[in-house]
């Protein structure tokens, strides 16, 4: 038998993604007309529309086993009517408070009443995927359960590979934020060309020239080195090479880490740079660009001989060339050089410009490895379904958040994310009572 | 040779109705009927609807959330609809006032009509449903970084406690200490430089409404949540009948031991009984310096009960044994045969015992970790 659709337009389930199907269907949500149906038929009904949203993916005897008529609520409290009065007040009258001459227009019918069967799903919310999914940190609730079971989630800094893990108050989780940003970035839309193939695997090949190259470069840098020597002094022939264990190089290693990954990001723009077709180039443009290419690879196969401040000024060398701020200059043996232009040079436009563009390079490069599109943006639709329930405290910036408490129902506000009204939800709740 | 076998439900001449997108299929000899993307009434409607109203959705509104309880059956923003009617409304009525005004009021006019034009209106509590058959959910705002920073500062700069800090920004305390705590993670990434991720975190923040701080302290503070939420309490779900005198001064405490013997009143259930106790001292007339007193000698006391709160912890956490192997830490704890008791079905007995199954072979015990520490 063929699976059935998840996002059908026809038999139509409401679910917890953020699918442009699921918006669509949510669109056109309607009440349920339950005229004609027996109060079993409106339980069933509403059982079912219910449980395709929350918790699709759980069994139903999981779920019964979670299921609790116990609903949690809160009461807002003033602290000045709390030191003001002690409750004798409510004595008054006949019996509960003195009453207030009644004010039709201030009347606000069923504002103050507590959403109770808004709650009948919130022991779904606990669980560590649908945490996860509500954090923003994944499409979809089967999105974020992936996540966990591939193990790209942790919980108190201990990676947790069980999807249905019940948050306690208190617990922080963290999602891989490459994952995050692949869940929640635009599609990355590729048709393959023949003509683009051909760039790859010419690509291919050239990632394995530049081994190669690496490897020239050091066997060339070795051999000048010892004809030097030889050269300088016949004598020292068989003094012991003590120059090259000895050479310090100044920095942090992890900072050098960082850098290099910056200079793979500048490469990687580089080349999508050079293999974008759409922009025409003269042959003097892509001279340069090839150039520019060979100079970053150059930093990068001698990331560590060199200094972190000389990889810096590289980095911002070659950023401010690919912008074009360089100047043209009269050299006197070598005819016109194109010469950086320096800091006082710059105008503020330009070096707003070369701050953004090392910027991006840092945070939001253009990458054509990464599964989503690049720079990332935002899903299609995201914005219809971007809220943060109180329960959860989430920092988006570490794709962290942190469980607070359960959630909870208070004076004319739920905190559980439904789409269903409060008949359809109560009607739920009235199946998964024990006796009904 | 045999002739070739072609079902003749995928012969395009056919067709009656010209359901099959693409007029040649890969597979002519299936007899099955194609499951691909039939362009059906209900497709049609889907990308009408994704081309006109579901515009609005496709990416997020600048400035703005962007729900769909905000957009009417038309697809335009209900709000922009409104001031639109309003200034309609405001226009005819100057008009109707007499001619003369009528050229004075004309540049008024202009700036009303740029209003709801190249600014949508703040939002409403409707616009900031995503489900507009719910009313009981909105999206509630969340803290601006500016607040999130002041959070931060406060707790660990200025040395503020969680309880202050909470009262004085009205975030709930739980939410402070969960600020902090991300707060401390974010911060150690910038430090090791392991990259945050900038852009998600702006393109989450734009679409979600916020509670702003101003951190220089020209416009107030707003409230970011109620901080005193007294929990309903399952004891008090009955109804119940108590008789007693008229004459009776009946207050909170004596209503909280009806309900439950243990049940205490809300004044000490509250997350914030402090501030009322604050409140009454103001009440009482006393001057500031009484006040700081007061609230000092209470400091004191909460801070007793916690220092002994801790050093119980401390003892309990002392009697277990660890053993850090550097995979795992083992934990090992004093128990003693006896407490199994004298019928071997004790509480607190450990160990295999004769004719009690393991509770790992129960159904539907929770196998996963319920704790992570």
């Amino acid at each position: 038998m063929a699976r059935k659709r998840f996002h059908g337009l026809k038999r139509v389930k409401f679910r917890a993604t953020w699918n442009k199907y699921n918006l669509f269907n949510l669109s056109r949500l309607k009440a349920p007309n339950t005229a004609f149906m027996t109060y079993y038929q409106q339980k069933w009904s509403a059982k079912s529309i219910t449980r395709a949203y929350h918790g699709e993916h759980i069994r139903e005897g999981q779920w019964e086993r979670m299921f609790t008529p116990l609903l949690n609520s809160v009461i807002p409290m003033d602290h000045r009517y709390l030191a003001e009065n002690d409750g004798s007040e409510m004595a008054a009258g006949r019996g509960s408070g003195l009453e207030k001459p009644m004010d039709l227009k201030k009347i606000a019918f069923g504002k103050n009443q507590i959403p109770y069967m808004h709650m009948t799903y919130a022991p779904i919310e606990r669980r560590l995927d649908t945490a996860i999914f509500r954090a923003l940190f994944a499409s979809s609730v089967r999105q974020a359960r992936q996540f966990v079971i591939h193990g790209q989630v942790k919980v108190n800094g201990k990676k947790i590979p069980y999807p249905g893990y019940l948050l306690n108050p208190g617990d922080m989780f963290q999602v891989e934020p490459d994952r995050v940003l692949f869940a929640t970035g635009a599609p990355k839309v590729k048709v393959k060309t023949d003509a683009e193939k051909i760039r790859y695997e010419r690509r291919i090949g050239r990632q394995s020239n530049i081994t190669r190259d690496a490897a020239l470069a050091k066997r060339s840098a070795r051999r000048k080195a010892k004809e030097a020597d030889e050269l300088a002094d016949d004598t020292i022939e068989f003094a012991p090479k003590l120059q090259k264990s000895t050479k310090i190089i100044q920095g942090d290693p992890e900072v050098r880490k960082l850098r290099q990954k910056e200079f793979l990001k500048l490469i990687r723009q580089i080349e999508d740079r050079i293999g974008n077709k759409k922009v025409r180039r003269t042959g003097k443009l892509k001279q340069h660009l090839r150039m520019l290419l060979r100079r970053a690879k150059a930093n990068l196969i001698f990331i560590q001989k060199k200094s972190v401040d000389e990889l810096e000024t590289e980095l911002r060398e070659i950023t401010q060339e690919l912008l074009g701020q360089t100047e043209e200059v009269e050299s006197p043996d070598k005819g016109p050089v194109k010469r950086l232009k320096t800091e006082s040079e710059m105008t503020p436009i330009m070096k707003q410009a070369l701050e953004k563009a090392i910027a991006r390079i840092r945070e939001n490069p253009s990458d054509s490895t990464k599964p989503y599109a690049t720079p990332w943006r935002p899903r299609p639709y995201m914005s219809a379904f971007a809220f943060v329930p109180r329960y959860l405290e989430v920092n988006h910036k570490i794709c962290s958040a942190v469980y607070l408490r359960h959630p909870v129902a208070r004076p004319g506000l739920s905190e559980v994310p439904t789409p269903f009204p409060a008949e359809t939800q109560q009607l739920a709740f009235n199946w998964y009572l024990r006796r009904r | 040779m045999p002739p070739s076998l072609r079902c003749t439900s995928s012969l395009p001449s056919t067709c009656a109705k010209k359901l099959c997108r693409a007029g040649q299929l890969t597979r002519s000899f299936s007899t099955t009927p194609s499951q691909d993307q039939r362009i059906t009434r209900n497709r049609r409607q889907l990308f009408r609807w994704l081309g006109s109203q579901g515009q609005s959705f496709l990416n997020p509104l600048s400035g703005s959330t962007n729900y769909l309880g905000a957009y009417n059956a038309q697809g335009q923003l209900k709000r922009v609809v409104e001031a639109a009617a309003e200034a309609e409304k405001k226009k005819k009525l100057k008009e109707g006032k007499g001619g003369e005004a009528a050229t004075q009021s004309e540049p008024e006019l202009g700036n009303e009509d740029k209003e709801f034009k190249g600014e949508i209106p703040p939002e409403t509590t409707r616009d900031l449903q995503p489900f507009p058959l719910n009313r009981s959910f909105i999206s509630q705002p969340v803290l601006s970084d500016e607040l999130r920073e002041e959070i931060w500062k406060r707790v660990l700069q200025d040395g503020k406690s969680v309880r202050e800090v909470s009262a004085e920004l009205t975030v709930e305390m739980s939410r402070v200490g969960a600020v902090v705590r991300l707060k401390e993670i974010e911060k150690e990434w910038e430090r090791t430089g392991r990259p945050l991720v900038n852009p998600y975190h702006e393109a989450v923040m734009s679409m979600l409404p916020k509670t702003p701080y101003d951190p220089t302290g020209k416009i107030k503070p707003k409230p970011h949540e109620s901080i005193n939420d007294l929990p309903v309490h399952r004891a008090t779900g009955t109804q119940i009948f108590h008789p007693t005198s008229e004459s009776r001064h009946f207050t909170r405490a004596d209503a909280a031991e009806v309900f439950s013997e243990r049940l205490l009143p809300p004044d000490l259930r509250v997350p914030h009984p402090e501030l009322a106790e604050m409140h009454k001292d103001y009440k009482a007339g006393l001057s500031v310096e009484e006040r700081e007193e007061r609230q000092k000698e209470r400091d004191a006391i909460a801070d007793r009960k916690r220092e002994r709160a801790a050093k119980k912890q401390a003892k309990k956490e002392a009697a277990v044994k660890k053993v850090d192997t550097g995979r795992v830490v083992f934990r090992f704890t004093e128990i003693s045969v006896d407490e199994a008791g004298k019928d071997g079905r004790g509480f607190k007995g450990v160990g295999w015992r004769y004719g009690h199954p393991h509770m790992d072979r129960t159904r539907g015990a929770v196998k996963i970790p319920t704790s992570v520490e």
